[in-house]
């Protein structure tokens, strides 16, 4: 049971991690809650600057010998949250561009084709379909 | 003019110059109907296809042949008159009798799709490393296995109206293709596959794909629901 409390908190960040990549996580509320955790972090930064003997206590409490060690632990849980928030907003920025390129090329080939093939030779997307 | 005005070939080009142009107006003496879609290239693609009498819709910077596809889908589905569309490779491996074959099938209403198989005839061409892999890819597919396909990776395919309209390239890259035997197979459109010959030219070859990128298939498509909005 020594390592109770340490492996909780191990536990309880992977699964919200594997939720989080399932779940939606561009929602308003979770941004508010990616600030809320950012704060957290800045202040918990400084406080154990400040008090690193305090740091090693709660390491103690938590069943983890040292404090380094659970600074390392929950920079790996950090890192874990870090690379698939990055993650997702890439693959929505991509999202975005291959919307944004297929309009532009669409409507810049329609132009070019009508000249290039003569008038009527294309027609353009209408705008329902522009939308999908 | 011809038969085929109905049909429309979307061809999706990144870095083929050298033979486009000859694949475009080889193509062309059957389907006259072509729109050439040149996804970014650096090369002069752009001015070959420049040359041919095909529609060219250019991606200003490069998005991925998924990508490519879904832009000439669209592209063609405006133009009046479309109502058969085929995914055809700009590399020169596909033949367009095997497209008319394909588009005869629709048009006698059996089918929503027809799909190209490397594998239902055997014919030699395909090689041995190639043949193994895509037929485990094909078999250990659960979406493939429900169509009962033979060839889940081939790149010739034609679609009717309705088909065509309701597909979605989501998979910039190369998993479309893994993507679309997924929509297929949980649509309840008629899927259809016909043998098809592939011609594997120095040139495809080298162009191909390699085996290796079937990785970043597999793990793209496991990524596919994730972090969808």
């Amino acid at each position: 049971m020594k390592y109770f409390w340490i492996q909780l908190v191990l536990i309880v960040g992977s699964l919200s991690l594997a939720l989080m990549f399932i779940r939606r996580w561009d929602r308003a509320n979770t941004r508010a809650w990616k600030r809320i955790a950012f704060s957290v972090f800045v202040i918990v930064n400084v406080y154990a600057v400040l008090r690193p003997t305090d740091v090693t206590w709660f390491a103690q409490q938590l069943g983890v010998g040292r404090g380094t060690d659970l600074v390392l632990y929950v920079m790996v849980l950090g890192m874990g949250f870090l690379t698939l928030n990055t993650f997702l907003r890439f693959r929505s920025l991509e999202k975005k561009l291959t919307d944004l390129a297929r309009t532009v090329a669409i409507n810049e080939g329609v132009r070019s084709n009508d000249e290039r093939l003569g008038p009527d030779a294309a027609v353009p997307a209408s705008s329902e379909s522009l939308k999908a | 003019m011809s038969q085929n005005d109905d049909v429309w070939l979307v061809i999706p080009a990144y870095n083929e110059g050298q033979v486009i142009a000859d694949v475009v107006e080889g193509a062309r003496k059957t389907f006259p109907n072509i729109v050439v879609v040149d996804d970014g290239s650096t090369d002069d693609s752009a001015q070959h296809i420049a040359t041919t009498g095909a529609h060219l819709v250019r991606h200003p910077v490069n998005l991925g042949q998924g990508a490519a596809l879904q832009t000439g889908l669209k592209y063609a589905l405006a133009q009046p008159g479309a109502t058969y569309f085929a995914t055809f490779d700009a590399d020169g491996q596909h033949q367009t009798a095997d497209v008319e074959k394909m588009v005869e099938l629709l048009r006698s209403g059996v089918a929503d799709v027809v799909l190209g198989s490397r594998f239902i005839e055997q014919n030699g061409q395909v090689p041995w490393i190639k043949r193994v892999v895509l037929r485990t890819a094909a078999a250990v597919s659960p979406t493939a296995r429900k169509l009962k396909l033979t060839d889940a990776h081939n790149g010739l395919r034609v679609l009717n109206r309705e088909a065509a309209g309701r597909l979605r390239i989501t998979m910039n890259g190369m998993a479309h293709a893994s993507e679309i035997v997924s929509f297929l197979a949980g649509s309840d459109l008629r899927v259809a596959e016909l043998p098809v010959d592939i011609l594997y030219t120095e040139y495809s070859r080298a162009k191909g794909q390699s085996l290796i990128n079937g990785v970043n298939i597999i793990f793209d498509i496991s990524l596919r629901e994730r972090g969808r909005r």
